[in-house]
């Protein structure tokens, strides 16, 4: 038994960890080669992506970037919003609900999945960029560490969302949607930032994707609208807030 | 210490009282059977006292520990079995065990060994690489119940465990419960089957429209409702209108035909196996059993919940 506090707060957050990671196991196991997981998550941003680079006079490998921007959103914020009306439908949520853990690790639970999901996936076209277009990484870590940072939080805002209570996927992810959607076109995936109005550079900063674009932009390109390390400390506050907001929304809808 | 300790717990949704004011408590190694028609709120304090949902108002506390402010720490010491088999369909039964394990911190050495128990009770150690999707309803029950005891729990929810299921599932889970009560393990115990309660638990609580009418012994209970006795009599042949005769007699409170035996409630039994020997003789028909019955904790049950005995049936009258 643990004799101190210190043990006792150290004990806890290791079982709270084990028990994510033993979530998101489950969660790869089961949704990852799902066809909506993949449509969602995979297809719909190449498609969304090909729609708009097509015909666009730039170079291929420059747009690779905000193609690996966008697969991140998707991937990462589509497993939840499947995988938690299914469990609710059958019953299996309640399973997690009914577990000796808190309400943060199945919220970092749920989400690491998506995480590790958005990652695997969106090095498939960052790698196609680099050795078939040319498409240049000034900054390797800085990249690994965009991606990652954009993945979790594209991962917690899809766990945020699954929240709505729900058994029917289509439900959250039409919600998931009207949210997503316009932040890429908000966020200077497409149009870059300097190139927008006045109001849109100012929404934009509302968008986490805004950040997590600029800095894969720079990891490549070596320039930016933000400094790195804004863009990293965004993409936590916002990362945060989603896990914060998504305790409270589990907690509520369950009582 | 108490294994369940409730006190004045009200559950609302809205306009809709699912549980009012309900207190009791059950003892470490005790068997609890919560019975109820349903919407009476079963579930509703399951969740509750599992920590799912949270009260309206009034406490409940597990070994001591509040549900609501150290539900960590209270559900560690819990297994649960929901109504619903919870089973992962895309896993194995291996898989499932595994998954239910960690969220428990059970440890890897530990819990591998008590999977490898748990699946050769439930006589599924032949599936247990199998994908859960081919399992039996009776199978993806007993793996549901494998599934909560593989943490090794103090105390066990099991809601309806065996309703609907096989023989053979249901022999083999009242075998697990009733060794789990020999292990000193607490159950606490929601099902339809009166029966099964009456067997059982050692203490049952009659919940109604959320509040419980009556928490006793099933022995104790059946004794308040003495005038609840009956005659079960099967007759050498079937006669289509010997149930609406018997109905007729003196004495008789209601009949029912159950298989091919008929059931007289009365609170006066000699006065209706009299009347009901002047029956027989007066039809020609020769009496092959003749049994006196007290009330089982079906009629103490059917007493407390408001419901009535129509045809052979239950069904409620409000």
């Amino acid at each position: 038994m643990p004799s101190t506090e210190r043990e006792a707060w150290q004990a806890r957050l290791s079982r709270e960890i084990a028990a994510a990671w033993a979530i998101a196991r489950k969660d790869m196991r089961i949704y990852y080669l799902k066809p909506n997981i993949i449509v969602s998550g995979l297809l719909f941003p190449l498609f969304m992506f090909l729609a708009f680079a097509i015909g666009k006079n730039a170079p291929p490998g420059s747009l690779i970037p905000g193609l690996v921007a966008i697969t991140l959103l998707f991937s990462a914020s589509s497993i939840e919003p499947v995988s938690i009306p299914i469990e609710r439908r059958v019953k299996t949520f309640d399973r997690l609900l009914a577990a000796p853990i808190s309400f943060h690790a199945l919220v970092f639970g749920e989400s690491l999945s998506g995480f590790l999901y958005s990652l695997g996936i969106a090095c498939l076209p960052l790698a196609i960029g680099v050795l078939f277009f040319g498409t240049p990484v000034k900054f390797a870590l800085v990249l690994a560490i965009a991606m990652a940072l954009t993945a979790f939080c594209c991962a917690t805002l899809g766990t945020l969302f699954a929240a709505y209570p729900t058994e029917n996927v289509g439900e959250v992810m039409s919600l998931l949607n009207t949210v997503r959607l316009p932040l890429i076109f908000i966020s200077g995936v497409f149009i870059p930032l300097s190139e927008m109005p006045v109001i849109g550079r100012q929404i934009a900063l509302f968008s986490p994707l805004t950040y997590g674009n600029d800095m894969i932009v720079y990891a490549c390109n070596g320039t930016s609208q933000f400094s790195p390390l804004l863009d990293a400390a965004m993409l936590v506050v916002f990362t945060l807030i989603f896990q914060f907001v998504a305790d409270r929304l589990y907690k509520k809808f369950n009582q | 210490m108490q294994a369940i300790e409730v006190s004045h717990l009200t559950k609302r949704f809205g306009a809709l009282t699912a549980l009012n004011d309900i207190s009791f408590s059950v003892g470490e190694g005790e068997t609890f059977g919560f019975l109820g028609p349903n919407g009476a709120g079963k579930t509703t304090t399951i969740r509750i006292l599992t920590g799912i949902t949270g009260p309206t108002s009034g406490t409940a506390s597990i070994f001591g520990h509040d549900i609501v402010r150290d539900t960590v720490a209270a559900r560690q010491s819990m297994g649960i079995v929901s109504e619903t088999s919870n089973v992962y369909d895309d896993l194995t039964a291996w898989q499932n065990m595994m998954f239910a394990a960690e969220l428990y911190h059970v440890g890897r050495a530990e819990r591998e060994k008590k999977a490898e128990e748990l699946l050769k009770t439930f006589e599924l150690t032949n599936r247990k690489d199998d994908s859960v999707h081919g399992f039996s309803k009776g199978m993806k029950r007993r793996l549901t119940l494998a599934m909560g005891l593989v943490n090794s729990p103090r105390l066990i929810f099991l809601d309806e465990p065996t309703s609907g299921l096989d023989v053979q599932s249901n022999l083999i889970i009242r075998d697990v419960i009733t060794d789990l009560v020999g292990e000193g393990v607490t159950v606490f115990l929601t099902t339809h089957n009166i029966e099964e309660a009456n067997v059982l638990c050692d203490r049952v609580a009659i919940i109604n429209k959320g509040t419980v009418a009556a928490i006793d012994a099933p022995e104790k209970l059946k004794r308040t409702i003495q005038s609840v006795q009956s005659i079960e009599i099967s007759f050498d042949r079937a006669v289509p209108e010997t149930l609406a005769d018997l109905r007729q007699l003196g004495g008789v409170n209601d009949a029912q035909k159950e298989g091919d035996k008929f059931r007289l409630y009365t609170a006066d039994p000699s006065v209706v196996i009299d009347a009901v020997m002047d029956y027989a003789r007066a039809r020609g028909l020769r009496v092959i059993s003749i049994t006196t019955l007290g009330p089982s904790l079906e009629d103490v049950f059917i007493r407390l919940t408001g419901l009535k005995r129509t045809g052979g049936g239950v069904h409620a009258i409000d």
